[in-house]
């Protein structure tokens, strides 16, 4: 097996997207599959270049569409490759036939996603609602929100979905533009830190004609949920690992990330923003200026998704008085007609004893920048319905409101 | 109900449910300022093509064969006449040291551009009145002294300028070296007498036979002008120091050359030739004693092989298809015979240094050899004459000291081609005293005008790598070859073996330039953005506009640049252009890091809507 070449701990400036090249070279990854959608693109661009400047030895391939890119995948992954994929918006789409086989197959398979809004018409803006439509297939899944975060995601996630515990396919996400095309300084290891991280990927049952197996054969009912409940026990397991190896990495690289939750001026607060990804930047940033003005808000942003932290969204969440949920994604008809999220935050506070009021923001939709003043204006709509002691309604269209 | 109480601001407007505007600049892509996106900011910067770089004059070769591709024949003849006067000339004569240095040599063939501009020289010939006009007169009078290439061109580039420009020459007849140095079969006089006359039609008044130092004195010529460009050249030939070099019959290379193009000779060569030397003008002398009715023609050379002559290999190729021998590895000791030459007595010789240049030794302890012939010619180089020339003037390797900007001192006076370049490491040749002749005259022009000279401190981007340019869109394909009179009928006459290309041929060669690092409008990058960030409003060089509101960076017209003009240049490095935003993306020290300042301050202007 051929290992990336030796080098040293260097700080770079780079976006997101180079940030998850850069990953998939640490991890050594033995297959790429690509195919075009922005803005995710520029990934496999960097990729593409490692490979053709030697830095990289894997196999490169060009899929006709997604649908083949994840299927290369999988078929790569069973012959007991590392493999690396992506996409954006409209694209993850079309591979959607591919997502539970992998998952059901247990094929560690990563997948970047720099999330495009879906059409119509041609909007390439961040939504989440292209990654977050497959949540429960299976595939472990989480946002970064910055190009740091995801070099270190990418790591972990292959770290945790290849650990024999779990052996399930990841998809680490980052918002497009925000994060995949915005540069900042990041951090790249020793390649002796990587690789002391990261063993060699092992599949138990290889696609090998020496030792031949069958994957994914036509089976009978009976046979279907013996498999469906191995891989909701895998789903569960994998929390302790995912809890164990953000405990590795610290010691390690010395980077330390909650594995479900980062808190972001809760002390004290009352009234909390809950989102995923790269708009925490900001509202961190609209955060501290309201928190100067005496304003008790704070932020919780979830790291990890899938799987879904419930016990600990019930134990954070259930100390403030109303949580803002900002969706970022599209949920046409769902529990709060608004987004996705609210429905999730609303069930892991149903046992609760004390339950904040829960309110849904649209913002950040079709890959709008959340801009400081609708902070500050989602602020003052949580804090109505403090003094209120209701909400005035569960979703608000930020933007669209006065 | 989540939608109760929205409403879509009058801006955002749709025109129909699931119907979005057209995005046309004004109501789609405004929503949208994907500028922001943007990391790598594409630019067009040319550089400078290895041709334009490598000819003596900086010729705008790249230019010009853009311009032939195109088929504007008159703009590129004007094109080249910025830098050189007489095209029809160098087209012929040039060792084009633009085809050594030119980046399609790597890749399959050098483009001929010697023939390119031979095409461009003989359309301008054929033009009833030339493009190049006089400049509005000055007032001030210029002597040239020499009316060989560096005359010439100083003479071209200052009557352009607006001076009354006279030359003075030795000679009968004006033309210098490019007469008196080239056979008629490689540039036939009526071509020179051509560009003579296109000289004397901006204003240039030519007096010959005027001779200085004889006919006109150092301090008549400080007297009578506001300035002197001396471009004497070199015009006294070199001996081998052999003993008995002074018998009948041995001839000396330029002036053998210069009496025929003069029409002064009266030399009438034997039916055994020797030449003696192993550059260019040997190879000349050699061919020309053919056509002079030699039977026999040996070229004795100190280089002890074709390749270390330093001679271009073409003509090489051609005078040995001729018939010409190579001897190599002698040289000549004694002049043999009683009062007229009868043999030559032949040494083994090397040089003694690395180059051809260096002196030689020769090994007297071998058995000589006895050669026999009826002429001997040698042309081993030329020395200048400057007994006219003030002292303080005067180099140790008889050359004129001039400063770096071809003056003489603080005078007036100024200095160009062979007369400076000798010994100064450049090899001495049409193209560079064209050059020299051309710079000189500027300089005199900023002199005259009051004005300081300062050398070019500007670096140049030459571009040589071709990793520089996106080679997949150049398909190999072979050089247009220029036809030759077949070798056996040529030997004899005095028409010209090189033929010229014809226009289909011009164009066909041009159009396998690269342009390299330099905008074609190929529109390529028009056509590949992925969005209409490109615009152009014609196609033509240079007039391709990015519309950094847009542009995200992709690169991909960077990438697919053929010619490499398209840089990627960090946007950091740009003041101007950023869409900026009222978000918090900018707080680590990254792409939009200066926004930073202004960041502190949006939490408070934003804080009062609370």
């Amino acid at each position: 097996m051929p290992t990336a070449t030796e080098v040293k701990k260097r700080t770079v400036r780079i976006n997101g997207c180079v940030a998850a090249a850069q990953a998939a070279k640490y991890a050594d990854v033995d297959v790429i599959t690509a195919y075009p959608i922005r803005p995710y693109t520029a990934t496999m661009m960097a990729l593409a270049q490692m490979v053709a400047n030697g830095e990289l030895d894997a196999e490169y391939i060009v899929a006709d569409s997604e649908h083949s890119q994840l299927s290369i995948a999988h078929g790569a992954a069973s012959s007991g490759a590392r493999v690396f994929t992506g996409s954006s918006g409209v694209g993850v789409q079309f591979a959607y036939e591919l997502y539970s086989p992998i998952s059901g197959s247990r094929m560690p398979v990563q997948m970047m996603i720099a999330d495009r809004t879906l059409d119509p018409p041609g909007d390439f803006g961040s939504e989440h609602t292209d990654a977050l439509s497959t949540r429960d297939m299976g595939w472990l899944m989480g946002w970064s929100c910055d190009a740091q975060e995801a070099f270190d995601n990418h790591l972990m996630a292959y770290r945790i979905g290849e650990d024999p515990r779990v052996l399930l396919p990841q998809m680490v996400c980052q918002d497009g533009f925000f994060v995949s095309h915005i540069t900042s300084d990041v951090e790249l290891p020793d390649s002796g830190q990587v690789k002391e991280f990261l063993p060699p990927y092992k599949h138990p049952y290889p696609l090998d004609p020496r030792h031949p197996v069958s994957h994914g054969p036509q089976i009978m009912p009976e046979q279907g949920p013996p498999l469906q409940l191995e891989r909701a026990r895998a789903m569960e397991d994998s929390m302790a690992v995912i809890e164990q190896v953000h405990d590795e990495f610290a010691n390690i690289f010395g980077r330390r990330y909650d594995p479900w939750i980062e808190e972001f001026m809760t002390d004290g607060a009352e009234v909390v923003f809950f989102l995923q990804g790269a708009h925490a930047v900001t509202a961190r940033f609209a955060i501290q200026h309201m928190r100067d003005k005496g304003l008790k808000v704070g932020l919780v942003r979830l790291r990890t998704i899938r799987p879904y932290p419930t016990d600990r969204v019930k134990e954070v969440l259930s100390k403030f008085k109303v949580v803002g949920v900002v969706e970022t994604n599209m949920g046409l008809g769902s529990v709060s007609s608004g987004g996705v999220l609210y429905s999730e935050v609303c069930a892991a506070l149903y046992e609760s004893q004390q339950r904040p009021l829960v309110v849904s923001f649209m913002a950040g939709m079709g890959g709008e920048a959340i801009v400081m003043k609708e902070f500050y204006w989602m602020t003052q709509k949580m804090m109505e319905a403090q003094k209120q002691g209701k909400i005035e309604k569960r979703t608000h269209w930020v933007g669209f409101e006065e | 109900m989540s939608t109760k109480g929205t409403k879509i601001p009058e801006r955002l407007k749709i025109p129909f449910a699931g119907i979005t505007p057209a995005p046309t600049q004004e109501k789609g892509q405004d929503l949208f300022p994907t500028g922001n996106w943007r990391s790598i900011r594409p630019v067009y910067r040319d550089k400078l093509p290895p041709c334009n770089n490598a000819c003596g004059t900086n010729e705008k070769i790249q230019g010009y064969l853009d311009l032939v591709k195109r088929g504007k024949y008159l703009d590129a003849y004007a094109l080249i006449k910025e830098d050189m006067p007489f095209p029809s000339v160098t087209g012929r004569v040039c060792y084009h040291p633009c085809e050594q240095a030119c980046n399609r040599g790597k890749y399959d063939e050098a483009i001929s551009i010697r023939a390119v501009e031979r095409f461009l020289g003989d359309l301008g010939q054929a033009l009833a009145r030339d493009v190049v006009k006089a400049g509005t007169p000055n007032g001030k009078k210029v002597a040239v002294v020499g009316s060989g290439p560096a005359g010439h061109s100083a003479a071209y580039q200052l009557a352009r300028l607006g001076y009354k420009v006279t030359i003075l020459e030795k000679s009968p007849k004006a033309g210098g070296l490019n007469r008196g140095g080239i056979p008629d079969w490689v540039l036939p006089q009526h071509v020179l007498d051509r560009e003579i006359e296109r000289l004397v039609e901006i204003g240039v008044t030519i007096k010959t036979n005027v001779e200085v130092g004889k006919d006109v004195t150092w301090d008549e010529l400080k007297k009578n002008y506001d300035a002197c460009v001396l471009a004497v050249g070199l015009t006294e030939p070199n001996s081998v120091r052999a003993e008995g070099e002074n018998k009948d019959g041995v001839l000396y290379g330029l002036p053998f050359l210069r009496d025929i193009g003069m029409g002064t000779s009266k030399v009438k060569v034997g039916a055994r030739v020797a030449v003696i030397g192993g550059g260019n003008t040997a190879i000349d002398c050699a061919r020309e004693a053919l056509r002079q009715g030699a039977v026999e023609v040996t070229m004795i050379t100190v280089e002890s092989n074709p390749q270390e002559m330093p001679a271009v290999p073409e003509d090489l190729h051609d005078m040995v298809e001729e018939g010409v021998e190579l001897m190599h590895g002698r040289t000549v000791t004694a002049v043999l015979g009683n009062g007229r030459i009868e043999a030559l007595q032949l040494h083994p010789a090397r040089f003694s240094g690395a180059i051809n240049a260096s002196p030689i030794t020769v090994d007297k302890e071998a058995k000589a050899e006895r050669f026999a012939v009826d002429n001997v010619i040698i042309a081993v180089g030329q020395r200048a004459s400057l007994g006219w020339l003030p002292d303080e003037f005067k180099t140790e390797r008889g050359t004129i000291k001039i400063d770096r900007f071809g003056r003489l001192g603080d005078t007036n006076f100024f200095a160009a081609g062979d007369i400076v370049q000798l010994g100064s490491g450049q090899p001495l040749m049409v193209v560079n005293a064209v050059g020299d002749g051309k710079r000189v005259a500027f300089n005199l022009d900023k002199v005259l005008r009051g004005q300081a000279l300062e050398p070019r401190t500007v670096p140049v981007d030459v571009l040589f790598d071709l990793n520089r340019m996106n080679m997949t869109y150049f398909p190999h394909f072979p050089r247009v070859q220029q036809t030759l009179l077949p070798a056996a009928s040529r030997r004899k006459t005095q028409e010209e073996v090189i033929q010229a290309y014809s226009e289909e041929q011009a164009v066909e060669e041009a159009s396998r330039c690269f342009s390299c690092g330099t905008c074609n409008a190929c529109d390529n990058c028009y056509l590949v953005c992925p969005e209409p960030c490109i615009v152009r409003d014609v196609r033509s060089n240079g007039l391709y506009k990015i519309l950094v509101d847009y542009c995200k960076g992709c690169r991909v017209c960077i990438e697919e640049c053929p010619t490499g003009c398209l840089e990627g240049v960090p946007e950091l490095d740009f003041d101007t252009g950023v869409v900026r935003m009222d978000t918090a993306f900018a707080v680590s020290p990254g792409l939009h890091g200066r926004q930073a300042e202004e960041l502190k301050n949006l939490g408070d202007r934003a804080a009062k809507n609370i």
